[in-house]
């Protein structure tokens, strides 16, 4: 139970943590919080020649806004996000997402970014920030910083459009309006674990937003886009309905329990749509 | 070796440790400061949990080299603290341990709980202390004394600094489109009744693909039936030798930062009349100890005069490390992908066509180089 031999570099700057990735011929990863990693490198499950040690690198944990979105430096803890250190663009659901990853001293020590860069197909901010429809902005695979939609970020689990020396330096977030209304809702089998099904909606009709998602599947989030049409037509005891349908089509080579769990997440998360900003 | 400077209980440390030492075991070893207990050393069981720049935080995933003038506070450091000496008090008094193990933790979250959020309710109290794992007392002591401690107590409402934020400057492009679909010679059709499907099969779990390929079955057989073009197409698959039927390769297989190179033997074996071939075969990643054994088979029917379709069934079973880490079905979408891309490789090779740029298995590039060299040198 301990990591096999490595070599810990810390990068002073963002433009300085890439190049020493591009160094590293592909045996190299970033080390933000180590959360999820050091528990892989640990179990030796993962070995890497290098570790890029970004904590102290500066240029991910600028915070940047304008009366349409709010950009996060990646580098911002859980914690920070939960305690309210930084505005909340969308009007709770990031503070109450932050709350329900894993454990405080977990929070303590973990990263919006890294969380997203590792792609567990269960964490809260994969779901979360593609049901936001966030941008996620990306450094150092070339002059200018490439940018994802968060829906298209996660090819699969731990994978993602991030290129071998490229990290991801902030999320930018769309501001919800006063309007809008969110829920989020995940099974897990105790509190704190990782879940196993995660049922996201956002319903912002000023912003342009109505997103259902159905989360921690075994690969990407998906999209259930005729449940949200029907929610934005006829609320969402209606659009409850035809989750299970939507549910089966958009994941048919999950188990039907898998599918069944997957639709409780999403009609648990319509049954409280709303509430979560009025608490 | 990389030197830290930390100060440890109100005193100045300065150490060389090499770059994995965790800080649970540079705490333990080093500073002889045992009150900090290994449970599970993957952030699961709390046992291990200590104050680190005035959060709590797991030092059995925190590395000590990172610790670079921290402050750490361990069990050891609480003696004088007024909260952890009411909160001793309590566990004695409500019985909140018995063989003690994960006492160090359970205190010093709980001493976090309290200052941070003063008295919250029992549902509350006990979310809070999902983190750290007890197995003797059934938490119910452990959460009246917490609850008692935390009577009458206000949470802490300092104000975090407030951050700086700038004005995004504008014009920003927007995010790049969602990589477009295959396209080639190739119509990739899902056909309807045979959607990929999913299941145990004895002793494993399988999957299959289906790619219905624009050429007739006779020409996707006549190539499928040479095993040097079809089994470079799996993606990280590697032929050492082949003599008759017994084959001797490596599959190199990338799960995120999880790498295994599974070295090992098979046997093939093909049915032209049935246009069917098989591999059967079982390997070892030397490096973390993970074994794999598993089957491809592969089969052509006609769709008609001039197009096919490929059916590949894959099926595995995992032992070792990577056995035990696979999460409901993590495994099972990487093997998913892997079927996929193993279907648009033999595919491409069947029609010359480059395959679609992947990266998610990452060696593809590497693997259609193979392919090309192979296939299309003498042809």
């Amino acid at each position: 139970m301990k990591s096999s031999a490595f070599e810990l570099k810390h990068a002073r700057t963002l433009g300085e943590a890439t190049e020493l990735l591009a160094a590293a011929d592909g045996d190299a990863k970033v080390l933000a919080g180590g959360q999820s990693l050091v528990p892989m490198l640990n179990l030796r499950l993962a070995r890497p020649k290098l570790l890029v040690d970004i904590k102290r690198a500066s240029g991910f944990r600028e915070l940047a806004a304008d009366d349409r979105v709010f950009s996060i430096g990646a580098g911002w803890t859980h914690a920070e996000i939960e305690d309210g250190v930084l505005e909340d663009p969308t009007r709770g659901l990031l503070r109450s997402v932050a709350h329900g990853i894993a454990y405080r001293a977990v929070r303590n020590r973990g990263t919006m970014g890294g969380s997203l860069a590792h792609a567990d197909p269960a964490a809260d901010w994969v779901s979360t920030l593609a049901a936001l429809g966030a941008t996620i902005v990306v450094q150092g695979g070339g002059e200018r910083p490439k940018r994802h939609a968060a829906e298209s970020f996660v090819d699969g689990a731990f994978a993602t459009k991030l290129g071998e020396s490229e990290i991801i330096s902030a999320i930018e977030v769309p501001r919800l309006s006063v309007d809008a209304s969110w829920a989020y809702h995940k099974i897990c089998r105790k509190t704190g674990e990782f879940a196993s099904a995660i049922g996201v909606v956002v319903l912002d009709p000023k912003g342009g937003l109505q997103r259902v998602l159905a989360g921690a599947t075994s690969g990407s989030p998906v999209l259930l886009p005729n449940t949200a049409a029907r929610l934005a037509e006829a609320g969402p005891r209606a659009a409850c309905e035809i989750v299970a349908e939507e549910i089966r089509v958009v994941l048919p080579n999950l188990d039907l329990d898998t599918q069944e769990l997957h639709a409780v997440a999403v009609r648990r998360a319509l049954a409280t749509l709303g509430e979560g900003q009025r608490r | 070796m990389t030197q830290v400077s930390m100060t440890v209980n109100g005193g100045a440390v300065v150490a060389d440790v090499e770059p994995r030492t965790l800080l649970a075991d540079f705490l333990r070893g080093e500073m002889q400061l045992t009150g900090t207990h290994l449970g599970c050393e993957q952030g699961v069981c709390g046992a291990c949990t200590v104050v680190l720049d005035g959060r709590i935080q797991r030092s059995c995933i925190t590395f000590a080299a990172d610790c670079d003038g921290a402050d750490v506070t361990t069990i050891e450091g609480f003696d004088d603290d007024p909260t952890m000496q009411e909160l001793r008090e309590a566990f004695s008094e409500h019985h909140a341990l018995q063989c003690g193990f994960c006492t160090p933790g359970m205190l010093t979250t709980a001493r976090d709980i309290v200052l941070r959020l003063g008295d919250i309710d029992e549902r509350a109290l006990r979310e809070e202390l999902s983190g750290n794992l007890c197995r003797c007392t059934g938490y119910v002591g452990i959460v009246a004394a917490v609850k008692k401690v935390a009577a009458g107590k206000k949470p802490d409402v300092a104000a975090a600094a407030a951050p700086v934020i700038s004005r995004l400057d504008g014009p920003r492009s927007p995010p790049a489109p969602s990589s477009p679909q295959t396209n080639g010679p190739v119509t990739r059709t899902p056909v309807p009744a045979m959607a990929a499907s999913v299941g145990e099969s004895a002793g494993g779990t399988s999957i299959e693909e289906r790619v219905r390929v624009a050429a007739p079955a006779e020409k996707v057989w006549s190539l499928l039936s040479d095993l040097q073009r079809v089994v470079p197409c799996v993606p990280g698959a590697e032929i050492t030798s082949l003599d008759g039927e017994d084959l001797v390769g490596k599959v190199r297989i990338a799960l995120g930062p999880i790498k295994v190179t599974f070295n090992g033997q098979a046997k093939v074996g093909m049915d032209t009349s049935k246009r069917e071939g098989w591999l059967t075969g079982r390997g070892r990643d030397a490096g973390q100890g993970s074994s794999a054994e598993g089957s491809a088979r592969w089969t052509v029917v006609a769709d008609g005069a001039s197009a096919s379709v490929i059916a590949v069934v894959l099926t595995w079973k995992l032992s070792g490390p990577l056995a035990q880490f696979n999460r409901a079905g993590l495994v099972h979408d990487v093997v998913r992908r892997l079927a996929a891309t193993f279907a648009e490789n033999l595919e491409a090779a069947i029609t010359g066509a480059a395959p679609p740029r992947r990266k998610a298995l990452g060696g593809l590039g590497l693997i259609w180089s193979v392919i090309k060299a192979r296939l299309f040198s003498g042809s």
